[in-house]
């Protein structure tokens, strides 16, 4: 049962003109799941690097319930790591590989087999100790790797986007593997991953990390209606930005310049054949059925709105004349 | 037809391959075996016997096995972290550590057997074991660095983060991981150096001076000395521990091979 703090981290490689993490600071609550969102090469995985002590940060410090493990050995830290691959070790049995870190500890034979036991019930997976690591399919083999990393009891468990190996199906069934279980034991752990949808179905809070720095940081369903500033709300999907004061907005939308930004969801914004209140001229430039929704590119002026509209929705050629609604009420306002 | 050429041609390898090792048998198993006769008339141990009598056959073996033991071992272990870097790091200079440590490969032992004569002379190591491992380390390690440097080459270094976030040691992890995850290239290599250094010629003769006396050191003075029998038993036994010791990891090497297989 672990508090984890980060505080102000900083880290660069020699050869790179930008640091890859720039004074990043992050608590995780005991037994809380944080979701770390980003595109690749944000710095996610040299974070993960920097926890478990295979690297150094250059300044900063990382505790865990408020002491430092920096000057803490990589292999005393008790921060288990799981990643894409599940790096099983192939010269070993499905139970000698769940084991390998109560061998370590010198765990006797006895707790191993009952520890085991209780890991391959825990994953749903009774009674495969003797099968051999080749036999696993993917998402067995990621499930063997989660009891791996998870039965020496440990402080923390970092998660490198551990599903995005494997095929939906499996994906979303591991998603709830991993979230029941990480719940039930109370690990507090910090999941990095680039796919939204994951980030927000298993973590208790979100980070959004841009360029070594955390844009935003809350729950989910926070930051998936009312992201804060512009960057938070490109990472949430959102595409649509207008500027205008609050007044004018309210009363009529206007792409002309003035010093707000306001942001609107494209599963908010409405296509329609009549103007009304809140709503542009437009051409629609594409119109793509999605099954449960239809996706519109509309250009409005200079603007290219994308929007989305639930099934039952109509179809529009391309080139059709059209209005694109903004209803006030779902719009918010967003920092520059 | 394709099927007949191919067929044909294997057996003509096979026997090329195979031919002078029955010669080697015909002459050491028999006697009087003279021109118009295709085939030896009468079979006998003697000659063979008389090999093994002769004190210097088998010190000489026992010599060869020794020195190529100590050498695989000690090519391996300076072979592992040359490897490692080469196989899993991009750095400045690679190019030229690469051409530095293949340069025993091109340059002509006798040039680097007359150099380190004069040195080993020098330090006092001429003419002794050690001098001579050390001679044969030089022609190994070129083989034993490639071969281990691919293993690593295509070695993933997460397995051993999870071993260490697991809270593993640097030993255990280097015994119990690394080292179990490359050991088919490790008995390649090893397979690789002994080999190399059982047969080597020129530098024992170079370095031991005479007084390390190794099989192959046995063999040239007997083909000069002409007698057909003598060096045809003696290069059966020459030939014996390689072929031994390649029977007897052929199984292993083919699981592990399996292994990799299923694996990737």
């Amino acid at each position: 049962m672990t508090t984890v703090n980060i505080i102000s981290l900083n880290k660069m490689y020699p050869n790179q003109p930008a640091p890859v993490l720039k004074d990043f600071s992050l608590s995780v609550m005991d037994g809380e799941m944080v979701a770390l969102l980003g595109p690749s090469g944000m710095g996610k995985s040299t974070l993960l690097k920097l926890i478990t002590g295979i690297e150094r940060p250059d300044s900063g410090d990382i505790q865990f319930d408020g002491s430092s493990i920096l000057g803490i050995e990589p292999n005393k830290r008790g921060a288990v790591l799981m990643f894409q691959k599940s790096y099983l070790f192939p010269f070993l049995n499905v139970e000698d590989n769940i084991s390998f870190g109560l061998r370590v500890q010198g765990a006797s034979s006895q707790t191993i087999r009952a520890e085991v036991k209780r890991m391959l019930d825990l994953i749903s997976l009774p009674g495969i100790e003797k099968r051999k690591v080749g036999q696993l399919s993917g998402g067995e083999g990621q499930r063997v790797a989660l009891a791996r990393a998870l039965v020496t009891n440990p402080k923390l468990l970092l998660l490198d986007e551990p599903l995005s190996n494997l095929d939906t199906e499996v994906r979303m069934n591991l998603q709830e593997v991993i979230r029941v279980i990480q719940r039930e034991l109370g690990v507090t752990t910090i999941f990095v991953t680039h796919d939204l949808g994951e980030a927000m179905a298993m973590s208790d809070r979100m980070a959004l990390l841009l360029n070594g720095e955390i844009v935003a940081l809350d729950k989910p369903e926070n930051l998936f209606h009312r992201p804060r500033s512009l960057a938070a709300a490109r990472f949430m999907g959102v595409s649509t930005f207008l500027n205008g004061d609050k007044l004018t907005v309210k009363k009529e939308a206007s792409a002309g310049a003035s010093e707000k930004t306001f942001a609107i969801r494209p599963e908010h914004i409405r296509i329609q054949i009549e103007a009304c209140k809140n709503s542009m001229q437009g051409v629609v430039s594409d119109c793509v059925f999605r099954g449960e929704y239809v996706e519109y590119q509309v250009a409005v002026g200079e603007m290219s709105v994308r929007a989305r509209m639930p099934m039952p929705a109509p179809m529009f050629p391309h080139g059709e004349q059209v209005y694109v609604k903004f209803p006030s009420e779902h719009l918010f306002e967003v920092e520059n | 037809m394709k099927r007949i050429a191919s067929y044909a041609l294997r057996v003509i390898l096979y026997i090329i391959l195979v031919a002078p090792l029955l010669l080697f048998i015909a002459y050491a198993f028999s006697t009087r075996w003279f021109f118009p006769q295709p085939f030896p008339t009468e079979w006998t141990l003697t000659t063979f016997q008389r090999a093994m009598d002769d004190a210097r056959t088998l010190s000489s073996m026992a010599q060869g096995i020794w020195i190529a033991i100590l050498v695989s071992l000690l090519s391996l272990i300076l072979a592992l972290p040359a490897a490692r870097v080469l196989g899993l790091r991009k750095f400045r200079g690679r190019q030229l550590a690469w051409l530095l440590l293949f340069l025993p490969t091109v340059i002509p032992p006798l040039a680097i057997g007359m150099g380190l004569n004069i040195l080993f002379l020098r330090i006092g190591l001429a003419g002794t074991i050690a001098g001579v491992v050390l001679a044969h380390i030089i022609p190994t390690l070129p083989y034993t660095i490639f071969t281990l440097s691919s293993a690593f080459a295509r070695f993933d270094e997460n397995y051993e983060f999870q071993a260490l976030a697991l809270g593993a040691s640097p030993w255990h992890i280097f015994f119990k991981v690394t080292l179990r995850m490359l050991a088919p290239s490790l008995i390649v290599a090893t397979l690789f150096a002994f080999l190399i250094s059982w047969s080597q010629y020129l530098l024992t003769l170079l370095i031991g001076g005479g007084q390390v006396i190794t099989l192959p050191i046995l063999l040239f003075s007997a083909a000069s000395g002409g007698n057909p029998s003598t060096i045809a038993v003696l290069s059966l036994l020459f030939i014996a521990p390689p072929v031994l010791v390649i029977a007897a990891t052929a199984r292993q090497l083919n699981q592990h091979g399996n292994q990799i297989r299923e694996l990737y």
